[in-house]
């Protein structure tokens, strides 16, 4: 995953709890817990949360911030759907990349659970 | 078409509203394998799928499969194709091969299946962003008309996902440029490569709505108004909350 490669260019490890939901603060990405708030709100239901989120995002980053910040987030909302509903594999390269996260997340089992 | 966002109190990149226009004005058009009503219809029917009854008490089930029933479609498609909109658009962490396969055997062509999911994610894409920034949904564009070209890549053959994909080296001419060059394409861009019309498409969404695949990895330098960290936690965030193994 991108995040985690990004982190040695500005000599920081960031902490992939913030990403996995285990961990409430930035993870060392600036504004990361802001940005977090955002995307799980705009994929969820609580509008009052999402106006929040928003204007949270907007102060702190900007308008330019908040709408490249929702470019990502839908972006991302259909790249999913893509990658599930094709049935892709992951490369080995990422996959051993992101072992750990994913073992985190429970995904790997859940997806083989799924898909045989 | 009306100019997209021109309502918009917030600042839409000029490069980011001529890809949205693009996508928007494409969905109108016929397709490789739907003409353009069908595919404003599948536009169409994936915002409706949010409303879905039957979706949703799927979607509460401990299986997708255990809950039978009729979707709220707005009756423009063909059944199967509403139940493939309505299971990506809804639930597509629980998607399986044996449900694709069955989808096939009912009669849904491959390049069809592939069209539906690459509109399905246009509409998504855009969809989604309008609601984070608090905008109005687009409206649908008219459907232009027009016959589908009914291209098959005639390289395209199994490869390792569930449909078909085409192998950079079995790309020919009507291909060309669908992948990049100098470094092997990730799945995610073969992932739709039965039907290179749509490749192409997406990706320029993909290029203007989060990255151009050359910069992607150029940590050195920032493109947007958040920096790469930023952007790859928010695309980390969404795929571990859509439960996305990719």
């Amino acid at each position: 995953m991108l995040l985690r490669a990004s982190g040695p260019t500005h000599d920081r490890a960031y902490d992939l709890g913030a990403v996995t939901g285990v961990i409430d603060g930035d993870g060392g990405v600036p504004h990361g817990s802001l940005l977090v708030a955002f995307a799980e709100a705009v994929l969820g239901d609580d509008d009052v949360a999402l106006i929040r989120a928003r204007g949270a995002v907007q102060k702190t980053l900007g308008a330019a911030g908040l709408v490249d910040a929702a470019g990502v987030v839908g972006l991302f909302n259909a790249i999913d759907r893509v990658a599930d509903a094709t049935g892709i594999p992951l490369e080995p390269e990422k996959a051993a990349a992101s072992a750990d996260f994913r073992a985190a997340l429970d995904l790997y089992r859940f997806a083989v659970a799924m898909r045989t | 078409m009306p100019e997209l966002y021109s309502s918009s109190p917030l600042p839409i990149r000029d490069d980011l509203l001529a890809a949205h226009t693009q996508a928007w004005e494409r969905i109108a058009r016929p397709g490789t394998w739907w003409d353009g009503t069908a595919r404003v219809a599948i536009a169409a029917e994936t915002r409706q799928a949010s409303h879905s009854a039957l979706c949703r008490r799927r979607k509460e089930a401990l299986s997708p499969l255990a809950v039978e029933g009729d979707h709220d479609s707005l009756g423009q498609l063909p059944e199967l194709a509403v139940e493939v909109v309505h299971r990506v658009r809804t639930d597509p962490g629980r998607l399986g091969e044996s449900w694709y396969r069955s989808v096939i055997a009912r009669g849904l062509s491959e390049e069809q299946y592939v069209e539906i999911v690459s509109v399905i994610a246009h509409v998504v894409a855009i969809d989604t962003m309008a609601h984070g920034l608090g905008l109005d949904p687009l409206l649908l564009p008219d459907p232009e008309p027009g016959v589908p070209t009914r291209r098959r890549p005639a390289g395209a053959k199994p490869g390792g996902a569930w449909v078909p994909w085409l192998e950079p080296a079995d790309a020919i001419d009507a291909e060309a440029g669908i992948y990049p060059s100098g470094r092997p394409p990730a799945n995610i861009m073969k992932a739709m490569s039965l039907v290179p019309d749509e490749v192409r498409s997406f990706f320029d969404l993909v290029s203007h709505q989060y990255l151009p695949g050359e910069v992607m990895r150029d940590f050195a330098h920032e493109y947007r108004a958040i920096s790469h960290a930023q952007i790859e936690l928010l695309a980390a965030r969404v795929s571990a909350l859509n439960q996305c193994l990719y």
